[in-house]
């Protein structure tokens, strides 16, 4: 059966595990731990770094969440945890000294893959630091020749990360459908 | 009699089990305190180790052992769970195997729930949520997102079925169905808006109805009214002879203080809705429904009112010019949906007119289905579900 995956990417502290785990049908496995005083006797070391989670579809399929270490150190991964991604939802701090440096150093690592894919955008933390403003994200995108959502997210909604990942389902494929016609939905 | 069957049938949900967690760190604790939350529908909750009715270890955390032992000796009754990535048998412990799967860890909950009479003191789980942080605690922020959430069911669509005199499902009735906006409150917000953020200073609008206060530098408004009040005045036309009330005044800063802080809402959310209100399912008639327009930017929609089909129809205006006629067409939606959103949309200032655009390129075409559409519909779909 076919895998597929969204990758989640931004800063560390953006809330990549969070917005996974609101949305994961399992928590997000949390795979950089040492051994214990308890398991080492039986492995050594579990270490691998990476966020992850899972969506079940209709029919058995499933769509994997992977988020991507936070520390650059870990950016030689990236390229191999997009190969195959559907599309990718990048989460900003607005608590960061300079998020657009975040923005531009984020969308320039995966440049290729949001040119093949699309990339949504939720700026976290907008509670606690309400500038820049959502309208001065876009115009720094805009000078990128970019224009994809960008959303105020609060990474532990469920909502909230829905939407942005809908949102980016829709820039991937307009002709989607799905929305009920005659009600509103329940966000 | 009402209000004691309510409060009886509060008394008898299910009170979640308090868990404390060991051997995790902070961003631990809270991605647990969300599978808690959500996967495991709320089988735990997270609290302070001294309120817990459970202990949930991290048995690969480097000290496990020791915590192990520090927590059976400290509350010797205590259930103890271990997570680990490797099958663990030591005595008094109950065990899940990561990757944790909801029905497995709720399995093990719901059977210490059980053991320790779970469904008494409400109230103390209450308070335990309150100091247990971030993912209880509900922001004021929050607290009126959740607010505009629930005033998204039901009420707008049967709002828009209401529109007299309307056959939305004939073109040449269509066509008719457009407002002007000049005739209403929102002209007036809209001006008064544009006004104070030119003067960038607080401004009142007074009208025949209650005080508009707004605020330019944190962009938001103040309103004593709820979005009931607010909605039934919106479709309002406001008559020749109350213009005469409408005026804008200096506001004195110190006021802001006294306001009610609930009562303060961003700006943008407020004309949003006001213009999803004003048109009632109508188009502006400056904005013919045969003329085509473009989206600047997608709408923070997680912030706004959300429209049926609004997301579809951002994907369609974001990528080329479209004429609302089109997009109902195109989208088979409903066109009073169409032209709310684009009356919402033109009151934020995010549509531009396309001829412009359209004549510079080749027509747009109608979206075609990719490649993983089926894939794509999945998942939404299953996003939706929930």
């Amino acid at each position: 059966m076919s895998q597929y995956k969204i990758i989640f990417t931004g800063p560390v502290g953006a809330g990549k595990t969070t917005a996974i785990s609101s949305i994961s049908d399992a928590p997000p496995v949390k795979t950089d731990a040492a051994a214990s005083d308890m398991t080492k006797n039986r492995k050594a070391s579990t270490t691998v770094a990476m966020d992850y989670g899972v969506m079940n579809l209709d029919g058995g399929e499933k769509v994997h969440l992977y988020g991507t270490p936070g520390q650059e150190r870990f950016d030689f991964m990236w390229d191999i945890l997009t190969s195959g991604g559907i599309g990718l939802v990048l989460l900003l701090d607005n608590t960061r000294a300079d998020p657009f440096q975040d923005m531009r150093f984020f969308l320039q690592a995966f440049d290729k893959f949001i040119q093949a894919t699309a990339v949504a955008i939720g700026v976290t933390q907008m509670d606690v630091c309400a500038t820049p403003a959502i309208a001065d994200y876009q115009r720094e995108l805009k000078a990128l020749q970019l224009n994809p959502p960008v959303f105020a997210v609060d990474a532990r909604e469920f909502n909230d990360v829905s939407l942005l990942v809908q949102a980016l389902l829709y820039s991937l494929d307009p002709g989607l459908k799905g929305e009920p016609n005659d009600s509103i939905q329940t966000y | 009699m009402k209000v004691y069957v309510e409060s009886t049938v509060a008394n008898l949900q299910p009170v979640p089990l308090k868990v404390a967690l060991h051997g995790m760190d902070a961003r631990s604790q809270k991605t647990m305190a969300l599978y808690l939350k959500g996967p495991c529908r709320g089988a735990g909750i997270v609290v302070e180790d001294a309120d817990a009715d459970v202990n949930l270890i991290d048995a690969d955390f480097p000290a496990a052992g020791e915590i192990l032992q520090t927590c059976q000796s400290r509350h010797p009754d205590r259930p103890v769970v271990l997570l680990s990535l490797q099958p663990l048998q030591i005595n008094g412990t109950d065990f899940v195997q990561k990757p944790v799967n909801a029905e497995r860890l709720m399995a093990v909950l719901n059977k210490f729930k059980a053991l320790t009479s779970a469904l008494s003191q409400p109230q103390n789980a209450v308070e335990a949520k309150e100091k247990t942080g971030d993912e209880v605690i509900k922001t004021p922020e929050q607290a009126k997102k959740r607010v505009l959430y629930e005033g998204n069911e039901g009420g707008y669509a049967r709002f828009l079925g209401l529109l007299p005199g309307v056959e939305f499902n004939n073109l040449e009735q269509i066509v008719k169905a457009g407002f002007d906006p000049k005739l209403y409150y929102l002209n007036y917000v809209l001006s008064a808006c544009k006004v104070t953020c030119r003067e960038n200073r607080a401004l009142q609008l007074r009208s025949i109805w209650k005080p508009l206060l707004i605020f330019p530098d944190t962009r938001q408004v103040w309103l004593d009214a709820d979005d009931k009040q607010l909605r039934a005045f919106a479709g309002v036309e406001q008559a020749k002879g109350f213009a005469a009330s409408i005026g804008l005044s200096p506001l004195d800063e110190s006021v802001r203080g006294s306001l009610a802080p609930e009562k303060f809402q961003a700006l943008e959310v407020f004309v949003w809705k006001l213009a999803i209100w004003t048109s009632k399912g109508r188009f502006p008639l400056f904005l013919p429904p045969e003329q085509p327009v473009y989206l600047k930017h997608w709408p923070n929609f997680t912030r706004l009112l959300l429209l049926p089909d609004a997301l579809r129809i951002s994907s369609l205006l974001i990528r080329d010019a479209r004429a609302p006629l089109e997009i109902i067409d195109i989208l088979e939606a409903k066109p009073q949906h169409v032209f709310a959103f684009i009356s919402a949309c033109h009151s934020l200032g995010l549509l531009e007119p396309g001829e412009r655009r359209r004549a510079q390129s080749v027509a747009a075409q109608p979206p075609v289905a990719g490649k993983k559409h089926g894939l794509l519909s999945k998942i939404l779909h299953r996003l939706r579900a929930v």
